[in-house]
């Protein structure tokens, strides 16, 4: 097959590997088998939550035929499935102008290569020790986190804010109509999705996008731990980029590569820890001195770089490691729960924080869009965990869409039943808001939506004057806080403006 | 470059001209509130319920084991679907359907027997379009529509079921309204020209009883506004809405804990339907079920002084069938 064959067989297989993410991303729904396909494939996060959770998640499996690819093609995720890896391809100054010939910034020194190798061993000791605090720097959590609260809703935003303006244009509604049941309805479901922490999290991406412009793919070169995992499993690829007696030393192909891995001063080889398998190289040689060839008979490991980690770089990382899990130890939340952090459904039932990979697939697929990731409610050890804020989406009595996607069982998948015996809260009522506590007007919309056979509020009945001087019957809401699940739906429904005057808290530390 | 080509022509400068005006139009068209209120259907679109004409019943009670019979044997009596609707009338039937939390025997939600029978009735009379929507507080609209058994009914029954639009929410004013004046209501079931009206009738803390006139809150937006003077708010609605026939679901009605209930202990078996053109009436009717009276709840007391319908069943001709 020619050069130009094979590099199209990629870059389709790139599209069809994104557009699968994207499908699944946006129409599968949480009990399928399939919407965690990424997270199954991700040896990283199979690697990371069976050391840090002690358990041996069989889903994971799958990922072993990720290393099985690279064993025998090197980083071939990185340039063919790998979903951020596409779209940061795509996202690169030399994706949409051919090379300039200005000069360009200085590139980064080679042995910043070294940095996705410490964040790889820092990842996997502090996983060893029970912690998954970096897993958001997994390339798979990061398109789930990036699209779920930033790009998805901005999307959705755009769509209905023009969408709002045509229809005030009353001859317009057939059309809009039609449009709005085929296509919008079933695309966003007409969820109003905000998000705390879209932000940052776009800002994060954002950042990677623009590193591009110093470096292509500069996260996947220097940064990326799943790079560097896949990187070292590459340096015994069966498969490997070979440089034939052909070669002119045009440097045409070095100039190509997009992890600049082709040295001139090593007669133009390339790192297979290094190599995406782009085959931007092949094309690019006039000479076809190029070619991707097996190692056997003569097969053996890699030649070790000056980049590559050393015994050193595994113990400095080990250190690391142990230092950052023991100032985690030090975060106030470890010895009490913060009020503010309500975790799912279940979530308290297993060892949340050790087995959650902070990926956002809760936050996907929660329909009211309730669930956030968290910046420092949690503590900074617990940054991007899911955690419920009613006031934005109440937790829906019918639902357990989260522990259905749960890829790591972070969040358990109870049944419906479970999950609605299973406490994630207590709400309070602030008698100084409260429409009737405070103001001697009716309301009780809290007692009213309140899911719970038997209601979770009581009502205390009293005579009095309202705010006109007239005689009243007023009732006034109090908890039963036996009986309150803390999902939410009080604290969202109530009228007033701000804080709602019933709000849920973490649940009592005691039982009952 | 040359020396004319740096002005600007006449005939660029009227195009300019006419791109801005149409520009500036068409953004005054879609924005604000201004825009909302130009498209919306003029008041009372629909003529107001007719009163009884011929022999037939001011109000009916049916009552039996099937609720399909008895809703038809009910809507016969006050003089028929054709009494409500003509050949090629556009039809929305308003259920309730508050939440997805329990299936219908939980007396929570309408029973979708009811709402199909209502479905085929229409269809029959030759209804261009039958439609079955509402909005539901707690749980998406889809999962409400399936937990209920509605969606499945009136699929059957080959109704349409429509996840209300949230664009379609519009500032309404309300010319008849004592407290609130105008309110954000769906266009289209102002638009309509028949809205049946089919609420279940069950117990609720602040109303009291939720039944036809509290059923309409589903078409309001941000129905919790209307807590602080619930009657006469919900009268107000009434007034807008006018539903061209109520029918009061009370196969099985909510005892206690509602409107959401969740205890079959709390559910009674009435096996009973109540039809009429006055929602003020079918309402003072359904409170009986309860040991009460229409007085006894605030919107019917106050759409009745409002004169949107009568609470004096003594005053009208009920007739009671048993089917």
């Amino acid at each position: 097959m020619k050069p130009q064959t094979w590099r199209r067989l990629r870059q389709t297989t790139q599209v069809l590997a994104l557009g699968l993410f994207l499908y699944l991303f946006v129409f599968v729904p949480p009990q399928s088998a399939w919407s965690d396909l990424f997270y199954r494939l991700d040896p990283l996060v199979a690697l990371t939550a069976t050391l840090a959770g002690r358990t041996l998640l069989l889903g994971l499996a799958w990922a072993g035929l990720t290393l099985l690819l690279t064993l025998v093609f090197g980083r071939a995720w990185c340039g063919w499935l790998c979903p951020f890896g596409t779209v940061l391809e795509w996202l690169s100054p030399k994706r949409w102008r051919p090379q300039r010939k200005r000069t360009q910034p200085p590139k980064p020194p080679e042995g910043w290569r070294n940095i996705k190798y410490v964040l790889l061993f820092v990842v996997l000791f502090a996983a060893l020790m029970g912690n998954q605090t970096l897993l958001f720097l997994d390339p798979i959590t990061i398109m789930t986190r990036t699209m779920a609260t930033t790009i998805w809703p901005l999307l959705r935003y755009a769509v209905y804010q023009v969408e709002a303006a045509l229809y005030q244009v009353e001859f317009l509604w057939g059309p809009l109509d039609w449009v709005h049941q085929a296509v919008i309805y079933p695309l966003f479901q007409d969820v109003e999705a905000v998000f705390i922490q879209a932000g940052p999290i776009f800002l994060f991406f954002a950042v990677i996008v623009a590193l591009n412009w110093w470096a292509e793919r500069f996260w996947c070169r220097y940064l990326c731990p799943l790079g560097g995992l896949l990187g070292l499993v590459s340096k015994l690829a069966l498969v490997r980029r070979e440089v034939g007696d052909d070669c002119v030393a045009c440097v045409l192909c070095t100039q190509n590569c997009p992890t600049a891995t082709i040295d001139p001063a090593q007669g133009y080889r390339s790192d297979p820890a290094e190599c995406t398998v782009c085959y931007d190289c092949m094309v690019s040689c006039p000479r076809e001195g190029i070619a991707f060839r097996w190692q056997n008979p003569d097969w053996q490991p890699a030649a070790w770089q000056t980049y590559d980690p050393r015994r050193r770089t595994v113990l400095a990382s080990l250190s690391l490691a142990g230092v950052g899990v023991a100032l985690a130890g030090v975060e106030p939340v470890i010895k009490r729960q913060p009020a503010t952090l309500i975790r799912p459904p279940g979530a308290t039932l297993t060892d949340f924080a050790s087995l959650c990979i902070r990926c956002g697939e809760c936050v996907r697929v929660c329909p009211t869009q309730g669930l956030q990731p968290s910046l420092f409610e949690g503590g900074w050890q617990n940054l991007m965990t899911p955690r419920l804020v009613p006031r934005l989406g109440y937790c829906s009595y019918n639902c357990h869409a989260c522990g259905q996607v749960c890829p790591t069982g972070a969040i358990p998948n109870l049944t419906l039943e479970e999950k609605q015996g299973t406490k994630s809260g207590l709400a309070r009522i602030d008698r100084d808001r409260c429409l009737p506590w405070a103001y001697n007007t009716p309301c009780i919309v809290c007692e009213e939506a309140c899911p719970i056979p038997d209601k979770a509020i009581r009502l205390e009945e009293v005579e009095t004057v309202d705010a006109q001087g007239e005689p009243i019957t007023l009732q006034r809401p109090v908890m039963v806080r036996e009986r309150c699940i803390g999902c939410g739906i009080c604290e969202y429904q109530c009228p007033l403006g701000g804080e709602a005057a019933i709000r849920v808290f973490t649940p009592t530390e005691i039982g009952g | 470059m040359d020396e004319r080509q740096k002005h600007l022509t006449r005939r660029a400068f009227l195009r300019l001209l006419a791109l801005t005006g149409l520009g500036t139009t068409l953004a005054a068209c879609a924005g604000g509130e201004q825009g909302g209120e130009q498209t919306v259907a003029e008041q009372s679109p629909r003529p107001t319920p007719k009163p009884t004409a011929g022999g037939e019943a001011y109000l009916s009670v049916a009552r039996g084991t099937d609720p399909a019979a008895i809703t038809m044997a009910a809507v016969a009596a006050i003089g028929g679907i054709e009494r409500f609707v003509k050949g090629g009338d556009e039809v929305i039937i308003k259920p309730n359907i508050c939440t997805d939390y329990y299936p219908y025997e939980y007396a929570a939600t309408t029973n979708p027997e009811v709402v199909a029978t209502l479905v085929r009735l229409c269809q029959g009379a030759g209804a261009r379009r039958v439609r079955v929507m509402d909005k539901p507080f707690g749980g998406m609209p889809q999962s409400a529509y399936a937990k209920s058994g509605i969606a499945e009914a009136v699929a059957e029954a080959g109704g349409e079921m429509e996840v209300m639009n949230p664009n379609k929410f519009q500032m309404t004013p309300i010319p008849q309204g004592l407290d609130f004046k105008e309110w954000k209501v769906y266009q289209e079931i102002l638009q309509a020209d028949v809205v049946i009206n089919v609420p279940i009738a069950k117990h609720h803390n602040l109303a009291r009883l939720t039944l036809a006139g509290k059923n309409l809150l589903g078409v309001a937006a941000t129905p919790n506004r209307f807590h602080a003077n619930l009657g006469q708010r919900i009268a107000d609605l009434v007034s807008l809405v006018q539903p061209t026939l109520t029918v009061v679901d009370a196969v099985r009605i909510l005892m206690a804990h509602g409107p959401t209930g969740g205890n079959l202990d709390d559910v009674r078996l009435t096996n009973t339907i109540i039809a009429s053109h006055d929602i003020v009436a079918a309402d003072a009717y359904a409170t009986t079920l309860f040991d009460l009276t229409g007085a006894d709840i605030a919107y019917v007391k106050a759409a009745a002084e409002m004169g949107l319908g009568t609470l004096n069943l003594d005053s009208i001709k009920i007739e009671e069938i048993t089917a």
